[in-house]
């Protein structure tokens, strides 16, 4: 990476650390989803298509993508303040390429992401949280986070530059909010009861970071599930970096 | 002398249909003092924005420092520095580390980057406020703060868009008493637009006036007061505010 991207990327994390309203309330929010549902629904635990790692097991990938919901806010955030000061037109006079004063919060964002995501999945380790393949699953849902975590920050970014809205997070949270509810959310596919519901998981990309998720933590899903997982999000991630870029490139009139 | 900046047939349009400039052509030479004035709307900040990468032109030629900022973009961002009228300062940073922060930006080690931040905040007699957080600092040492952030990377191009806005009338002399230094002892040039036309007429040499998105007027500010009043010494305001009325009788 080049000097000047890494001073930016600097730059972001020293920001979230002086407001880190977004990455906490993000961390805040996984917890009390995981938190509730388990205490709310934990009891089908026992029922064997929740595995030996329990409702706690299959119901904490959920906690891991609303963690990356919370947090993406700070990568928009923070090239709105930057836009509303006017201090994004200093950097924009800078000789740092363009697309790293883009690139540079989301990047921050995701490794606060990841930081976040790392407490977490160590929190549930300590209450129980089945990890089937050890320090190598650890490693696939952190690859899976971060490739979620950039997804939703591209897309912050990009909804931000093109419309100036500091909601432009809150824009891609509402968009992908339904889609947690659209899935095998609280209960595996054996179990959902309405056929509809049943279909729309199928093309519902949030079902495979779950079910890939949950292969890895206590095997209850397809391997299948976490290579189109890594695949989607891959494609995701990909598309809101360049949407993100794109943007950014409409800036200069 | 060589050029500085050269504009050729430049035109601009705003995507609401506006036509913001309507072929200009300039020139400023190097280590030249140059104003360029016109009245609100006419044009100035279009071509600032133009000239300093910040906009896209449609049609026309641009040379900055003998590159063409479409073609090596990051040669222009080294040769100028701009202190634009707009805001452009972090608010939760100090003034020392927006400087530091910005030495580093343009390639400054650290080292480097803390000295040059201390040599500006001295030359600007910023100080006193140095540690303040920019947006606890009065708009008197915001333009000053704006011209130590152009200057940090000693560009050979200095952009002011009306950077005396805000100045009581010591710290204004203090910044002219700078400003013509770095112009005379150092060769910096420097590229004006102001609407206090009694500091154009004291530090600048050369003068456009643009009007309409067209230069009506472009040489020596000499030139230009005896091109409107030939028979009597006047002062550029007065010379500015004869042409502009004779093309407006309603002002």
């Amino acid at each position: 990476m080049q000097h000047v991207t890494v001073l930016l990327v600097n730059r972001g994390i020293i920001k979230l650390l002086k407001q880190p309203s977004a990455p906490l309330g993000g961390f805040a929010m996984s917890l009390f989803f995981l938190v509730v549902y388990n205490a709310g629904i934990g009891g089908v635990g026992f029922l064997d298509a929740f595995g030996d790692g329990g409702y706690l097991s299959f119901v904490f990938p959920i906690a891991l993508i609303s963690l990356a919901m919370g947090s993406s806010a700070g990568a928009g955030q923070a090239l709105h303040a930057d836009m509303q000061s006017g201090y994004f037109q200093r950097l924009y006079l800078s000789p740092a390429p363009r697309w790293s004063l883009v690139v540079a919060p989301m990047l921050a964002d995701t490794l606060s992401s990841l930081v976040f995501g790392a407490l977490l999945l160590a929190i549930g380790a300590l209450f129980g949280v089945v990890f089937q393949f050890g320090w190598l699953s650890v490693l696939g849902i952190m690859v899976l986070c971060l490739l979620w975590s950039v997804t939703l920050c591209g897309f912050s970014a990009g909804v931000m530059l093109r419309t100036g809205q500091p909601q432009s997070a809150a824009i891609v949270t509402n968009a992908v909010f339904p889609l947690l509810f659209l899935s095998t959310t609280f209960l595996p596919r054996e179990l959902m009861t309405a056929k509809w519901l049943l279909a729309i998981s199928w093309g519902n990309p949030v079902t495979y970071v779950l079910e890939g998720c949950r292969y890895l933590l206590a095997g209850t899903s397809q391997p299948i599930f976490l290579l189109i997982a890594l695949g989607v999000l891959s494609l995701t991630a990909l598309s809101s970096v360049i949407f993100a870029l794109n943007s950014a490139s409409k800036i200069r009139r | 002398m060589s050029t500085a900046i050269n504009i050729e047939s430049l035109f601009k349009t705003y995507p609401d249909g506006t036509q913001a400039l309507k072929g200009v052509n300039l020139s400023v030479e190097k280590g030249g003092f140059f104003a360029l004035l016109g009245p609100n709307g006419a044009g100035k900040s279009t071509l600032i924005k133009l000239v300093t990468t910040l906009y896209k032109k449609d049609e026309g030629h641009l040379m900055i420092d003998g590159s063409d900022p479409d073609i090596d973009f990051k040669r222009v961002q080294r040769a100028i520095g701009v202190a634009s009228q707009d805001n452009e300062l972090d608010p939760g940073e100090t003034v020392m580390a927006l400087l530091r922060f910005q030495g580093r930006l343009f390639g400054l080690s650290k080292t480097e980057a803390n000295k040059r931040a201390e040599e500006l905040i001295d030359l600007f007699d910023l100080q006193p406020v140095s540690d303040k957080r920019t947006a606890d600092l009065s708009g008197g040492n915001k333009r000053r703060l704006h011209c130590a952030l152009a200057l940090v990377h000693k560009p050979s191009i200095l952009f002011l868009d009306e950077p005396t806005v805000g100045m009581d009338p010591l710290a204004r002399s203090l910044f002219w008493e700078v400003i013509t230094r770095l112009n005379r002892e150092e060769g910096v040039t420097v590229f004006l637009t102001t609407q206090y036309l009694e500091e154009a007429d004291k530090h600048a040499s050369d003068m456009a006036l643009i009007v309409d998105g067209s230069i009506h007027f472009a040489g020596t500010i000499t030139g230009f007061k005896q091109l409107v009043h030939p028979q009597d010494a006047s002062s550029l305001e007065e010379s500015y505010l004869t042409y502009i009325k004779t093309l407006s009788p309603v002002c």
